[in-house]
C-alpha cells in the first residue's frame, strides 16, 4: 500500500528472497541483506552487512531498521501462537500482494479461513 | 532496576525507544495475572537459551516437529509442556498448530497462563532481536519483582475466534476499559493477548515504540527516519522469514 501511495513499482520477489532486486525501495537490496542476516546465524556475515549498512544510513535510520526487525520478530510469533486468522478489511486491501507472494503456503494460514 | 546499557552499539537510541524498553523490563519483572515475577524472568531466560536447545536444534531441522521426541534443556525450573511452550514460540513459531496449543493446555497450562507466557517470551524476543541488530549483547534480564499474580480474568473474553479467547472493543468494561483507546474497532494482533490485559497493554507499548502507532498503522503516509517503504520491506522479509502468514 505504501508503495501505491508513492506511485513506485517494487519488485515484491525480493520479499520472498527470490530476487536481490528491491527496485523502488532506497537502499532496498542492503536493508534485505541485513534483514537476512540479523534472522540468521552467521555472526561474521550479520557483522559485515551491519557494516555495510552503515554505510549507507545515518544512526536515526539504522535504529529504526533494528527497531522493525524487533517489532516484527514480535507480531509474527504472537499470529502464530495465539491462532488468530487475518482481519478481513487487511485480506481485502492486501488480497493482491499475498496472493502475489504465495502466502497462502505457510502453515499459519490454516488459521484463516477461506473465502 | 537498572538502566539499560546502548553504549556496545555505538549509535544513540530515540528516547521513547529507552522508555519503552524500561517499562516492559518493569512489565517482565512484575507479578502477572497468572505467574510471580520470578517465574516470568524465568521465562525469559528460557526463551533466550532455547537456541542453544538440542531438542529444538533437531526439530528444526525435522520435515515435521513432532517427529523428533526428546526434552528440552534448560536451567530454569520449568515443566516440560510448559518449556515446550516457550522453546517453540521462540524458535519454531511457524509450524504451531490448533493441536499443539490443546496438548499444551491439556498438558497443564491454563489459557490464561499461556497467553501470559506468549507475552513475556515474543515482547522479550523482540528486545533481543533489536540488541542483535544494533550488534550489541541482549540486555541482562530483571531481577524479579516480589508479590503474588492477581489472577483475574477479564469478564467479557470470546472464544470462538482465535485459539485463545479474547475481548473485543465492544465487550471491554471497568479495569479494562482503557484497552483499545477510543477505538471500535482493533486489528486481531492487538487483541490476541487481551485475555491477559497487561500484556496486551505492553504490546501496545511496544508496538508504538518499535513501529508505528497502532491507529497510525492504516495510514501509509506515516513514516520515521527511514520511510514506510523500507519499514514494510523489511517487515515483509521478517513476516517471510519467519513464515508467518499474518
Amino acid at each position: 500500500m505504501s508503495s501505491q501511495v508513492n506511485q513506485t513499482k517494487v519488485d515484491l520477489s525480493a520479499v520472498n528472497g527470490l530476487s536481490d532486486n528491491a527496485t523502488g525501495v532506497r537502499h532496498g537490496e542492503q536493508l534485505l541483506a541485513f534483514t537476512e542476516a540479523v534472522m540468521g546465524s552467521d555472526a561474521a556475515a550479520l557483522q559485515e552487512e551491519r557494516s555495510k549498512l552503515r554505510t549507507l544510513l545515518n544512526d536515526e535510520e539504522f535504529v529504526d531498521v533494528a527497531a522493525t526487525i524487533g517489532a516484527f520478530n514480535v507480531v509474527t510469533r504472537i499470529a502464530d501462537s495465539t491462532g488468530i486468522p487475518l482481519d478481513p478489511m487487511i485480506r481485502e486491501f492486501s488480497n493482491d500482494v499475498r496472493n502475489e507472494l504465495d502466502l497462502g503456503r505457510f502453515a499459519s494460514s490454516a488459521n484463516t479461513p477461506a473465502g | 532496576m537498572a538502566t539499560l546499557d546502548y553504549s556496545p552499539a555505538g549509535v544513540s537510541v530515540r528516547e521513547d525507544l529507552r522508555d519503552a524498553h524500561e517499562r516492559l523490563w518493569i512489565h517482565l519483572a512484575s507479578p502477572g495475572n497468572w505467574w510471580t515475577g520470578a517465574q516470568r524472568v524465568a521465562i525469559a531466560t528460557a526463551a533466550r537459551s532455547a537456541v542453544e536447545c538440542k531438542l529444538c536444534q533437531d526439530r528444526k531441522g525435522a520435515l515435521s516437529p513432532e517427529n523428533v521426541q526428546g526434552e528440552h534443556t534448560s536451567t530454569q525450573e520449568l515443566d516440560q509442556n510448559t518449556l515446550e511452550a516457550i522453546h517453540r514460540i521462540r524458535t519454531d513459531p511457524a509450524r504451531l498448530s490448533k493441536a499443539w496449543f490443546d496438548q499444551r493446555i491439556d498438558g497443564g497450562l491454563s489459557e490464561e497462563s499461556y497467553v501470559e507466557l506468549v507475552g513475556v517470551v515474543t515482547l522479550s524476543t523482540g528486545v533481543d532481536y533489536f540488541c542483535r541488530a544494533l550488534g550489541m549483547p541482549a540486555f541482562d534480564l530483571p531481577r524479579p519483582i516480589a508479590g503474588e499474580p492477581t489472577r483475574t480474568r477479564p469478564d467479557n473474553a470470546k472464544s470462538g475466534t482465535a485459539w485463545v479467547a479474547m475481548l473485543a472493543p465492544e465487550d471491554v468494561s471497568g479495569p479494562e476499559s482503557d484497552l483499545y483507546g477510543d477505538a471500535t474497532d482493533a486489528p486481531n494482533i492487538m487483541r490476541a493477548l487481551s485475555l491477559v490485559p497487561n500484556e496486551a497493554r505492553a504490546l501496545q507499548s511496544s508496538s508504538d515504540a518499535h513501529y508505528v502507532a497502532v491507529a497510525q498503522i492504516a495510514d501509509p503516509t506515516v513514516r520515521r527516519a527511514i520511510d514506510r517503504m523500507q519499514m514494510e520491506l523489511v517487515a515483509s522479509r521478517v513476516s517471510a522469514l519467519n513464515e508467518c502468514f499474518y
